[in-house]
Protein backbone atom coordinates (compact mmCIF):
# COMPACT_ATOMS: atom_id res chain seq x y z
CA UNK A 1 0.00 0.00 0.00
CA UNK A 2 2.61 2.47 -0.98
CA UNK A 3 3.74 4.55 -3.87
CA UNK A 4 5.94 1.81 -5.31
CA UNK A 5 2.80 0.13 -6.64
CA UNK A 6 2.26 3.07 -8.98
CA UNK A 7 5.82 2.80 -10.27
CA UNK A 8 5.45 -0.96 -10.76
CA UNK A 9 2.35 -0.46 -12.90
CA UNK A 10 4.09 2.24 -14.93
CA UNK A 11 7.13 0.00 -15.44
CA UNK A 12 4.99 -2.92 -16.61
CA UNK A 13 3.10 -0.62 -18.96
CA UNK A 14 6.24 0.75 -20.57
CA UNK A 15 7.85 -2.70 -20.74
CA UNK A 16 4.79 -4.12 -22.51
CA UNK A 17 4.75 -1.19 -24.91
CA UNK A 18 8.41 -1.75 -25.83
CA UNK A 19 7.95 -5.51 -26.13
CA UNK A 20 4.92 -4.96 -28.33
CA UNK A 21 6.86 -2.73 -30.71
CA UNK A 22 9.81 -5.14 -30.85
CA UNK A 23 7.60 -8.14 -31.51
CA UNK A 24 5.55 -6.30 -34.13
CA UNK A 25 8.74 -5.23 -35.92
CA UNK A 26 9.91 -8.85 -35.78
CA UNK A 27 6.75 -9.84 -37.55
CA UNK A 28 5.19 -11.75 -34.60
CA UNK A 29 1.91 -9.90 -34.13
CA UNK A 30 0.21 -12.75 -32.27
CA UNK A 31 2.97 -13.03 -29.67
CA UNK A 32 2.87 -9.25 -29.30
CA UNK A 33 -0.81 -9.51 -28.50
CA UNK A 34 -0.03 -12.25 -26.00
CA UNK A 35 2.52 -10.16 -24.14
CA UNK A 36 0.09 -7.23 -23.98
CA UNK A 37 -2.59 -9.48 -22.53
CA UNK A 38 -0.14 -11.00 -20.07
CA UNK A 39 0.94 -7.55 -18.89
CA UNK A 40 -2.67 -6.49 -18.49
CA UNK A 41 -3.50 -9.57 -16.43
CA UNK A 42 -0.51 -9.09 -14.14
CA UNK A 43 -1.46 -5.49 -13.44
CA UNK A 44 -5.10 -6.51 -13.04
CA UNK A 45 -4.27 -9.02 -10.31
CA UNK A 46 -2.20 -6.41 -8.46
CA UNK A 47 -4.97 -3.81 -8.68
CA UNK A 48 -7.67 -6.27 -7.66
CA UNK A 49 -5.78 -7.03 -4.45
CA UNK A 50 -5.69 -3.29 -3.67
CA UNK A 51 -9.39 -2.88 -4.46
CA UNK A 52 -10.40 -5.76 -2.21
CA UNK A 53 -8.29 -4.28 0.56
CA UNK A 54 -10.06 -0.93 0.10
CA UNK A 55 -13.49 -2.56 0.17
CA UNK A 56 -12.63 -4.44 3.36
CA UNK A 57 -11.44 -1.29 5.15
CA UNK A 58 -14.54 0.64 4.07
CA UNK A 59 -16.76 -2.25 5.13
CA UNK A 60 -15.23 -2.39 8.60
CA UNK A 61 -15.32 1.37 9.07
CA UNK A 62 -18.91 1.94 7.93
CA UNK A 63 -19.92 -1.54 9.23
CA UNK A 64 -21.77 -2.15 6.00
CA UNK B 1 0.80 17.73 6.58
CA UNK B 2 -1.19 14.91 5.05
CA UNK B 3 -2.28 17.23 2.27
CA UNK B 4 1.25 17.37 0.87
CA UNK B 5 1.35 13.57 0.71
CA UNK B 6 -2.00 13.47 -1.04
CA UNK B 7 -0.97 16.08 -3.58
CA UNK B 8 2.35 14.31 -4.12
CA UNK B 9 0.66 10.99 -4.86
CA UNK B 10 -1.83 12.74 -7.16
CA UNK B 11 0.92 14.47 -9.16
CA UNK B 12 3.00 11.29 -9.48
CA UNK B 13 -0.04 9.38 -10.70
CA UNK B 14 -0.86 12.22 -13.08
CA UNK B 15 2.60 12.15 -14.61
CA UNK B 16 2.48 8.37 -15.00
CA UNK B 17 -0.97 8.56 -16.61
CA UNK B 18 0.19 11.21 -19.10
CA UNK B 19 3.28 9.15 -19.87
CA UNK B 20 1.38 5.91 -20.36
CA UNK B 21 -1.43 7.50 -22.35
CA UNK B 22 0.65 7.65 -25.55
CA UNK B 23 1.95 4.06 -25.40
CA UNK B 24 -0.56 1.91 -23.50
CA UNK B 25 -3.81 3.85 -22.85
CA UNK B 26 -5.41 0.84 -21.15
CA UNK B 27 -3.00 1.11 -18.18
CA UNK B 28 -4.13 4.63 -17.29
CA UNK B 29 -7.28 3.25 -15.63
CA UNK B 30 -5.20 1.05 -13.34
CA UNK B 31 -2.93 3.92 -12.36
CA UNK B 32 -5.91 6.16 -11.52
CA UNK B 33 -7.57 3.40 -9.48
CA UNK B 34 -4.42 2.73 -7.49
CA UNK B 35 -3.82 6.44 -6.93
CA UNK B 36 -7.39 6.81 -5.63
CA UNK B 37 -6.95 3.87 -3.28
CA UNK B 38 -3.63 5.20 -1.93
CA UNK B 39 -5.09 8.64 -1.23
CA UNK B 40 -8.16 7.20 0.49
CA UNK B 41 -6.00 4.83 2.52
CA UNK B 42 -4.10 7.85 3.84
CA UNK B 43 -7.18 9.57 5.26
CA UNK B 44 -9.39 6.58 6.12
CA UNK B 45 -8.19 6.30 9.73
CA UNK B 46 -9.08 9.98 10.38
CA UNK B 47 -12.55 9.14 9.13
CA UNK B 48 -12.73 6.27 11.64
CA UNK B 49 -11.97 8.78 14.41
CA UNK B 50 -14.84 10.99 13.31
CA UNK B 51 -17.20 8.04 13.28
CA UNK B 52 -16.30 6.95 16.82
CA UNK B 53 -16.85 10.56 17.94
CA UNK B 54 -20.30 10.50 16.35
CA UNK B 55 -21.14 7.25 18.08
CA UNK B 56 -20.09 8.65 21.47
CA UNK B 57 -22.29 11.71 20.98
CA UNK B 58 -25.19 9.51 19.87
CA UNK B 59 -24.87 7.33 22.97
CA UNK B 60 -24.85 10.36 25.29
CA UNK B 61 -27.91 12.00 23.72
CA UNK B 62 -29.76 8.62 23.48
CA UNK B 63 -30.42 9.08 19.75
CA UNK B 64 -31.73 5.78 18.38
CA UNK B 65 -28.43 4.01 17.54
CA UNK B 66 -30.19 2.07 14.78
CA UNK B 67 -30.62 5.29 12.81
CA UNK B 68 -26.96 6.22 13.27
CA UNK B 69 -25.96 2.77 12.00
CA UNK B 70 -28.20 3.26 8.99
CA UNK B 71 -26.73 6.70 8.38
CA UNK B 72 -23.22 5.25 8.46
CA UNK B 73 -24.22 2.50 6.05
CA UNK B 74 -25.70 5.07 3.67
CA UNK B 75 -22.55 7.20 3.78
CA UNK B 76 -20.49 4.09 3.08
CA UNK B 77 -22.60 3.21 0.07
CA UNK B 78 -22.44 6.77 -1.23
CA UNK B 79 -18.68 6.88 -0.70
CA UNK B 80 -17.99 3.63 -2.56
CA UNK B 81 -20.37 4.37 -5.42
CA UNK B 82 -18.85 7.85 -5.87
CA UNK B 83 -15.42 6.17 -6.06
CA UNK B 84 -16.63 3.82 -8.80
CA UNK B 85 -18.61 6.50 -10.66
CA UNK B 86 -15.65 8.87 -10.91
CA UNK B 87 -13.40 6.06 -12.22
CA UNK B 88 -15.97 5.04 -14.85
CA UNK B 89 -16.40 8.65 -15.97
CA UNK B 90 -12.62 9.06 -16.10
CA UNK B 91 -12.46 6.08 -18.45
CA UNK B 92 -15.16 7.69 -20.58
CA UNK B 93 -17.92 5.19 -19.75
CA UNK B 94 -20.72 7.53 -18.65
CA UNK B 95 -23.40 4.88 -19.21
CA UNK B 96 -21.85 2.52 -16.66
CA UNK B 97 -21.32 5.43 -14.27
CA UNK B 98 -24.98 6.39 -14.38
CA UNK B 99 -26.01 2.75 -13.80
CA UNK B 100 -23.87 2.65 -10.65
CA UNK B 101 -25.44 5.93 -9.54
CA UNK B 102 -28.98 4.68 -10.09
CA UNK B 103 -28.25 1.41 -8.33
CA UNK B 104 -26.73 3.06 -5.28
CA UNK B 105 -29.55 5.62 -5.05
CA UNK B 106 -32.12 2.82 -5.05
CA UNK B 107 -30.13 1.00 -2.36
CA UNK B 108 -29.95 4.14 -0.24
CA UNK B 109 -33.68 4.83 -0.53
CA UNK B 110 -34.54 1.24 0.28
CA UNK B 111 -32.33 1.35 3.36
CA UNK B 112 -33.77 4.61 4.63
CA UNK B 113 -37.37 3.34 4.66
CA UNK B 114 -37.42 2.68 8.44
CA UNK B 115 -36.21 6.22 9.09
CA UNK B 116 -38.91 7.68 6.88
CA UNK B 117 -41.62 5.54 8.47
CA UNK B 118 -40.61 6.52 12.01
CA UNK B 119 -40.55 10.17 10.92
CA UNK B 120 -44.09 9.83 9.57
CA UNK B 121 -45.25 8.25 12.81
CA UNK B 122 -43.85 11.16 14.79
CA UNK B 123 -45.58 13.66 12.50
CA UNK B 124 -48.89 11.81 12.78
CA UNK B 125 -48.63 11.84 16.58
CA UNK B 126 -48.08 15.60 16.55
CA UNK B 127 -51.03 16.32 14.26
CA UNK B 128 -54.20 17.13 16.32
CA UNK B 129 -56.59 14.45 15.11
Amino acid sequence: MDISLLFRIAAIGILVAVLYQVLVRAGREDQAMMTTLAGLIIVLTMVIKEISELFNTVKTIFNL
Amino acid sequence: MEVIKIIGIAFIALIIVVLLKQYRPEYTIYVSIVAGILIIALVIDKLAGVITLLQNIANKTNINSQFLGLLLKITGIAFLSEFAVSICQDAGENAIASKIEIGSKILIVSMSIPIISSLLEIIIKILPN
